[in-house]
């Protein structure tokens, strides 16, 4: 950072050096002479800037050559009249100058320009990085159904029901379902679990993990240690399921044919707890359903019944 | 080099160069907070997400004492911490969300902390965190067998979060964080000193791991 900052200011002095002539030092590295320059400024680059500085004297070596000598003709120009033998080197000589005089600078500029570039290249991908919405970040991984986005309709469903409900997709990404969630912090299931208490598990921003029961068991594994301990998941069985194993979150869907799939962290990784509905709704207490089997439990019912409660 | 040129390139390249300078110190003061904020790998994201998921098992338990238990102050006792503790979920989650990192990670629980994974029981579970079983045999039982099972859990559960508390006091690089962390700590050996109390008057002893 700072050293930026220093070559932004040390791209002058070169400047008024070339018109001066000075060669004396003065304390900074950029006054020395040209064949100098190289030691100086890989003695100077500190750690992480020493690759962009670097830069500089990879183009100054092809100056100094043409430029040293010019500029050592200009200083003595004067008395060489006296010699008269070769009056033409003379014209020739001045515009050899002008040439030569500006390679330093030119150096200077690019390194400078380079550097600032990539700053500002660099924020701009911060922004770019930073601006992303967690949205985005599923969006973006491969074979994902972002229902949010093709079904609007079907994701704003979400009324709390009693009894058994009729869903159009399997597993259920989104719909009306029980009062009562499964609980999922971290919860394994042995057995398939009703897609009404699941369903408000994903509403709590759970990433409910359903895997078809012929799935091999390594594989069930490595799925269960993604689950064991971590709050906002819960796994199960899903018989009936299309494909190996599917990811639900609410509004999202991604189904995969391995346990091993990078996808599967990814999607965990995107929306666990981003994709609730009801952010800081827990995963457990409440009439926490932690028992299996698809037929919902409508625990509380009763004492709905008479008074309507709310969510 | 600037006496060769004529004035209006001299001015255009001041200008230029004016203008390079400007736009790259932008981007340094736009980098410079961004490079101040802790990362995905820094103590205190690590702090967030573990101590968030470590109170969520809290706040149930407590949550279980308030409903089940058998005396007015074990029913106190959860109510003061289940709300605490989410009240401390929703602060951490915050910060995740000013630093604009996600409330996950690919890391293994307590990676941030030096030798934090040996801590971790066999099935991965974080210090402290009671089982499945154990959480089912609570919620079925009741009277005494209710408030001493409740002491002893999480008087375990405390046990077991603490040390986070205590290296994210020391090692978080922001204030506030280690600020909330000291607290954590402090409150939770108050919890610690009341839960062994009650534990004695109950005439029952801690679990032994």
């Amino acid at each position: 950072m700072s050293m930026s900052t220093q070559h932004g200011g040390g791209n002058r002095k070169p400047s008024t050096k070339a018109v001066s002539g000075a060669k004396p030092k003065q304390g900074g590295d950029e006054d020395l002479p040209e064949d100098v320059l190289d030691d100086s400024v890989d003695s100077d680059s500190e750690g992480p800037d020493s690759d962009e500085v670097s830069e500089a004297p990879v183009l100054r070596p092809k100056a100094s050559p043409r430029k040293s000598a010019p500029v050592r003709k200009t200083a003595p120009a004067g008395k060489r009249p006296s010699a008269a033998t070769r009056p033409p080197a003379k014209k020739i000589a001045p515009v050899k100058v002008k040439h030569g005089t500006s390679w330093g600078p030119i150096a200077l500029f690019t390194t400078v320009g380079v550097l600032a570039l990539g700053i500002i290249g660099f924020a701009g991908y911060q922004v770019y990085e930073h601006g992303l919405s967690w949205q985005d970040r599923a969006d973006k991984i491969q074979g994902i159904h972002d229902y949010r986005k093709s079904d609007p309709a079907l994701v704003d469903q979400r009324d709390h029901v009693w009894g058994p409900q009729k869903y159009t997709m399997s597993p259920p990404v989104a719909g009306n379902h029980n009062q009562n969630w499964q609980r999922c912090q971290g919860d394994v299931y042995p057995a398939a679990i009703a897609s009404e208490h699941a369903l408000h598990s994903m509403e709590h921003g759970a990433v409910w993990i359903a895997y078809n029961p012929d799935l091999p068991a390594a594989q069930v594994e490595t799925l269960a240690k993604k689950v064991r301990g971590k709050d906002y998941m819960l796994m199960a069985p899903y018989p009936g399921l299309d494909k190996p194993i599917s990811l639900q979150a609410w509004g999202f869907q991604l189904k995969v044919d391995n346990a091993s799939d990078k996808r599967i962290d990814e999607f965990i990784k995107a929306l666990r707890q981003n994709a609730s509905l009801e952010s800081g709704t827990p995963c457990s207490s409440g009439d926490v359903i932690t028992e299996t089997g698809t037929t919902p439990r409508d625990l509380g019912k009763d004492a709905a019944a008479t008074p309507k409660q709310g969510n | 080099m600037f006496t060769q040129l004529s004035g209006r390139a001299r001015l255009t390249l001041g200008a230029l160069v004016a203008v390079l300078l400007l736009v790259t110190g932008t981007a340094i003061g736009y980098l410079i907070p961004t490079f101040r904020q802790p990362g995905d790998d820094s103590v205190d994201a690590g702090f967030a997400r573990d101590m968030s998921v470590h109170h969520a098992q809290a706040v149930e338990m407590a949550m279980f004492a308030y409903r089940l238990g058998s005396s007015d102050d074990i029913r106190t006792l959860g109510y003061d911490i289940a709300a605490s503790q989410q009240w401390q979920i929703g602060q951490m989650q915050t910060w995740l969300t000013e630093w604009h990192l996600s409330p996950n990670t690919s890391n293994k629980p307590m990676s941030w902390m030096p030798d934090g994974q040996n801590a971790l029981q066999p099935d991965g579970r974080m210090p402290g965190m009671a089982s499945t079983d154990e959480l089912k045999k609570l919620k079925s039982s009741t009277g005494k067998d209710f408030d001493t099972l409740w002491c002893q859990l999480m008087l375990r559960h405390h046990l077991g979060g603490i040390h986070m508390a205590e290296i994210s006091a020391k090692k978080a690089q922001v204030q506030e964080v280690r600020d909330a962390a000291e607290k954590i700590r402090v409150s939770q050996q108050y919890d610690i000193s009341a839960l062994t109390e009650k534990l004695k008057d109950l005439g029952a002893q801690p679990l032994s791991s």
